[in-house]
C-alpha cells in the first residue's frame, strides 16, 4: 500500500474505538478495551511500515484533498496527509507508547467505574495527536491541536465527580506530610481539566492570531500561485522569498513582522508544552489517572507543542529562536527547582517533564545552525520513552501502595517490586543521562547546541554575555536534575520502608505491564537510538532520517560551524555534565540515602535562616506562579467569571453542574443590573430618564 | 464667560441660561425630593424653564414668531394646570391609601 494511505490509517483507526465508545462505554466496558488494544498494534505494525517506506524512499510531501476554496480568489484550503522523517518517526513514538500505555490501563484501572470511556477518550486523543504529527498544513495542524486539547480535558478529568483535595477524606488521608504549595480547594480532577483547557487558550489564541497573520500575509503576496497558503511547502517557501518583507500590513513589516508571527505560533506551543508561565497546568493533570499521565506526558498533549516548533523553525527569525531559547531555559530552570521540594511521587515526574521540555525547547532555540534542531526533536522522541516509562512504574508504585503517592511513606519498595524498581532505575538512569542511556546522547546534544549558541554569540561581540546564561541555565539544570530524579529513585525504591504497613503489603504488577515496562526500559538504551554499543560515539542513525523541514529552502542561512571547535564544544560539555551529574546524585545519595534523617534536618536548616527561607519558600510555593495565575484567572474573566470557574468544580464536583450553575448566576446577574433601573422610587425613574435624555442629545449634538 | 453672563437684555443668552437652571432645578427637585408634592413642584420648575426658552427664541426671530412662541407658552401654562389637577388628584389618592404623601411608600409593585 502506498505510504500516505497507510499513515491514513494510522490516523483513522483510534475512530474505530473513539467514536462507538462515546456511546457505548458504559456497556462494553471490557470488550471496547480489547478491540482499542486490537486497533492500536494495528496502527503500530502500519506506522512501523510508514517509517521504513519513508526510511527507503525518502518519501518527502503531502497528498491532500481540496476542502474549502473561496470565491473570487485562489485561495484553496485542502486536508490530508503529510510525511517525512520527523512525521513518520513521531508516528511510530506515539504509536508504540499508546500501545504500552493499553496494555497498562487495562490492568491499572480494572474494575473502575469509567472503566470503558478511558479507552474511548484515550483513542480520540490518540486520533488528535495522529493528525497533529501528520497535517500537511498549519490549519490542519491547528485544529487536531484543538483536538488534543479535547483529549487531554477527557483524560484529566477522568474522575470528573472526585471533591476539592481538601474536602476529599481519601487524600486528606494520602497526602504527603511535607506537602507544600498545594491549593488544596483547587485541586481536584474537575478543576485541573479546566485550568487546562483555560491555559491553552491562552496559548491558542496567540496560535491562532500567527495562523491568520500567516494566511493573510502569504495570500496576498505576490508570488502566491493559488492553494493552500498555509501548506508548509507554500508557507516556508514564501518566508524563504521574502513574503513577509514586501507586505506591510499592521505598520510592521519584515524581519519584525516574521518574528512576530513565529513568537505568536510559538505562545500556542507555550501553552501545550507547559512552557513558563503557562506550565502551571501541568502539574495539576495529575489528578488524572497515572496511565492517562504517561500518554500526555509523553507522546502526546505535551509533545505537540514540541514537534509543532520543531515543525515551524523554518519560519522562525533569530529573534523568535531567542525567544524559544529564552523560554526553554527559564522553564527547564524553574521546574527543575521546584521539583526538589516535592513529596509526591507523580508531581516530582511532573515537574520533571516541564524541565525536561523546557530543554527541547531551548535546544530548538539554539537553532538548526549549531545542531539544535537535531537535538530537539531527538530528546523529544527519548524522552517520550523513559517519561512514559517512569510514568507506568509511577503506576505500579501507586497500584502497590494502594493509591498513596507519598514519597515520605515509602523507601524499600525495591525488594517488594523488583521489576517496577529496575524499570523505573532503568528510566531514571536515562533521563539523568548516564552515559550508556538514551537521555546522555540526547541531552548531551542539547547542551552542546546550546553552548555552541553561546559561542557565536559571544564572537558577535558586545553585550553578548546575556546570551550565555541560558547555557549556563541548562546546564545547571542538568545538575539539579540529577539530584531530584536519583531523590525521588532513593527515598521510593532504597532505604528502609517508612510505614511497613503499606510496603510490606506491594508488589509487582501483572506479566503484560512488566512486560512493558521492560520493553520500554530497552528502548531507553542508548544503543537504541544510536545504533552503537559506545556511548561515546558520535552521530546516530536517525539524524539521517529525522531531518529538518524545508532545509533546502534555508541552505544559505545556515552558516557551517566549524568541525573541530563543534568537537571541542561537545567534549567540554560532556565533561561539565558528568561531573555535575556525579555532585547532583552524590547529593541526593548524602541527604536522603546514607543518613534519612539528614533531609529534613538540613531542609529545616533551611527554614531557620531568612535569606535560605526566602529561597526554600519560593520553592515551596511553586514560585508562587499557581497563585499568580489564579489572581490573573480572576482579572481577566471577572471577578464574577473567576469565581464562576472555582464553582464549575468546588461545589458539586462534575463541571456540567458548575456550568449550569454559573449559566444560573449569571441570569440572576444580569437581572439585577436591570433592577437597578426599576427599584420602585419615582426619583430614580425621573433621574435615569433624564439621563438617558441627556445622553441622547449628546449624541446627535455630537454627531 | 463674564462677557457672555453680561451681554445685556438684547441678547439670548441670559434667557437661556435662566432656563436651563430652572430645568436643571425642577430635575434635581424631581430626583432627590421623596415628597409628592415637591415632586409635582420639580415637575412645573421643569416645564417653565422649557417654556421660557421657547419665549426667549421667539423673542429674537421676529414678530410673527414672537407671538407663536406667546401662544405656545399659554397654552403650555394652561396644559400645565390641568396636568396639576390630575397630578394632584393622584397625590390625594396616595394619601388616602398610604397616610403620607412619601413617594418611597409607593413601590408595593417591587414586592
Amino acid at each position: 500500500m502506498q505510504p500516505h494511505a497507510l499513515a491514513l490509517v494510522v490516523l483513522l483507526a483510534p475512530l474505530l474505538v473513539a467514536l462507538p465508545g462515546a456511546f457505548f462505554w458504559k456497556r462494553t466496558g471490557n470488550a471496547l478495551s480489547l478491540v482499542g488494544l486490537l486497533v492500536q498494534l494495528l496502527a503500530t505494525v502500519a506506522s512501523v511500515l510508514v517509517l521504513r517506506d519513508t526510511v527507503a524512499g525518502a518519501l518527502d510531501g503531502a497528498v491532500t484533498v481540496p476542502w474549502l476554496s473561496f470565491a473570487g480568489t485562489n485561495i484553496t484550503l485542502s486536508l490530508g496527509v503529510h510525511l517525512d522523517g520527523l512525521a513518520a518517526f513521531m508516528l511510530v513514538v506515539v504509536q508504540v507508547l499508546a500501545l504500552g500505555v493499553l496494555v497498562v490501563s487495562r490492568w491499572y484501572l480494572h474494575g473502575d467505574r469509567f472503566f470503558g470511556r478511558f479507552f474511548a477518550s484515550f483513542a480520540l486523543f490518540v486520533f488528535a495527536m495522529n493528525g497533529v504529527v501528520l497535517a500537511p498544513s498549519l490549519l490542519q495542524a491547528f485544529i487536531f491541536w484543538e483536538l488534543v486539547g479535547l483529549g487531554s480535558y477527557l483524560l484529566i478529568g477522568y474522575w470528573h465527580d472526585k471533591p476539592a483535595a481538601s474536602q476529599d477524606p481519601e487524600y486528606q488521608e494520602g497526602k504527603p506530610f511535607h506537602a507544600t504549595g498545594v491549593d488544596e480547594d483547587r485541586l481536584s480532577p474537575s478543576y485541573a481539566q479546566l485550568k487546562a483547557f483555560l491555559l491553552n487558550r491562552v496559548g491558542d489564541f496567540g496560535f491562532m492570531s500567527g495562523l491568520a497573520l500567516c494566511a493573510w500575509v502569504v495570500s496576498s503576496w505576490t508570488g502566491f500561485q493559488g492553494g493552500d497558503p498555509l501548506a508548509w511547502d507554500t508557507l516556508f517557501g514564501a518566508v524563504a522569498a521574502g513574503a513577509f518583507a514586501v507586505t506591510t500590513p499592521l505598520g510592521v513589516s519584515g524581519t519584525a513582522l516574521l518574528t512576530l508571527a513565529g513568537i505568536l505560533i510559538f505562545l500556542g506551543a507555550m501553552g501545550k508544552s507547559a512552557q513558563f508561565p503557562l506550565h502551571v497546568w501541568l502539574p495539576d493533570a495529575m489528578q488524572g489517572p497515572t496511565t492517562a499521565s504517561a500518554i500526555i506526558h509523553a507522546a502526546t498533549m505535551v509533545a505537540a507543542g514540541v514537534f509543532l516548533t520543531a515543525r515551524i523553525t523554518p519560519m522562525l527569525t533569530p529573534g523568535a529562536l531567542d525567544f524559544v531559547l529564552w523560554t526553554g531555559a527559564i522553564t527547564a530552570t524553574v521546574a527543575a527547582t521546584i521539583a526538589c521540594v516535592q513529596w509526591d511521587y507523580k508531581a516530582v515526574l511532573a515537574y520533571s517533564t516541564v524541565s525536561q521540555l523546557g530543554y527541547m525547547m531551548a535546544a530548538l532555540g539554539a537553532g538548526a545552525a549549531v545542531g539544535g534542531w537535531e537535538a530537539g526533536t531527538a530528546h523529544l522522541f527519548t524522552h517520550a520513552i523513559f517519561k512514559c516509562l517512569l510514568f507506568l512504574g509511577a503506576a505500579s508504585v501507586i497500584h502497590g501502595m494502594h493509591g498513596i503517592q507519598d514519597l515520605g511513606r515509602m523507601g524499600g519498595l525495591a525488594r517488594k517490586m523488583p521489576f517496577t524498581a529496575i524499570a523505573t532505575g532503568v528510566a531514571t538512569l536515562a533521563i539523568l543521562g548516564v552515559p550508556g542511556f538514551s537521555a546522555f546522547w540526547s541531552k548531551d546534544a542539547i547542551l552542546a547546541a546550546t553552548h555552541a549558541r553561546a559561542f557565536l554569540a559571544r564572537e558577535a561581540g558586545a553585550g553578548a554575555w546575556i546570551a550565555v546564561i541560558p547555557h549556563l541555565l541548562v546546564t545547571a539544570t542538568a545538575g539539579i536534575t540529577a539530584f531530584y530524579m536519583a531523590r525521588q529513585w532513593f527515598l521510593a525504591f532504597l532505604g528502609k520502608p517508612r510505614d511497613h504497613h503499606l510496603v510490606d503489603h506491594a508488589h509487582d504488577p501483572d506479566r503484560p505491564t512488566i512486560a512493558v515496562l521492560l520493553v520500554l526500559a530497552g528502548l531507553s538504551l542508548q544503543a537504541v537510538w544510536t545504533g552503537s554499543l559506545n556511548p561515546f560515539g558520535a552521530g546516530s542513525w536517525i539524524e539521517s532520517v529525522v531531518t529538518l523541514p524545508a532545509k533546502g529552502l534555508l541552505a544559505a542561512g545556515l552558516p557551517e560551524l566549524d568541525e573541530h571547535l563543534v568537537h571541542h564544544l561537545h567534549q567540554e560539555t560532556m565533561v561539565q555534565t558528568l561531573i555535575l551529574l556525579v555532585l547532583g546524585v552524590g547529593a541526593a545519595a548524602w541527604l536522603f540515602l546514607w543518613n534519612p534523617a539528614r533531609g529534613g534536618y538540613v531542609a529545616d536548616n533551611l527554614r531557620r535562616r531568612p535569606v535560605t527561607n526566602l529561597v526554600w519558600g519560593f520553592l515551596a510555593n511553586l514560585w508562587f506562579l499557581d497563585r499568580l495565575w489564579t489572581v490573573l484567572g480572576g482579572l481577566i474573566v471577572g471577578v464574577r467569571g473567576g469565581r464562576l470557574v472555582a464553582r464549575a468544580d468546588l461545589g458539586s464536583g462534575p463541571s456540567l453542574d458548575g456550568t449550569l450553575q454559573g449559566a444560573a448566576s449569571t441570569s440572576a446577574l444580569a437581572g439585577r443590573i436591570v433592577n437597578l433601573f426599576q427599584g420602585g422610587r419615582s426619583g430614580a425613574y425621573a433621574g435615569w430618564t433624564a439621563l438617558a435624555l441627556f445622553g441622547l442629545v449628546s449624541l446627535i449634538l455630537l454627531f | 464667560m463674564i462677557d457672555f453672563l453680561l451681554s445685556g437684555p438684547e441678547s439670548l443668552a441670559p434667557y437661556l441660561l435662566v432656563g436651563a437652571g430652572l430645568f436643571t432645578l425642577g430635575l434635581l427637585a424631581c430626583v432627590v425630593r421623596r415628597n409628592a408634592v415637591g415632586y409635582l413642584i420639580g415637575i412645573e420648575l421643569m416645564l417653565n424653564g422649557g417654556i421660557l426658552n421657547a419665549v426667549a427664541y421667539g423673542r429674537f426671530r421676529g414678530l410673527q414668531a414672537a407671538a407663536d412662541s406667546q401662544i405656545l407658552a399659554l397654552f403650555a401654562i394652561g396644559l400645565a394646570a390641568a396636568e396639576a389637577a390630575i397630578a394632584l388628584a393622584l397625590v390625594y389618592a396616595v394619601f388616602r391609601n398610604f397616610r403620607d404623601v412619601d413617594l418611597d411608600l409607593v413601590r408595593t409593585l417591587r414586592s
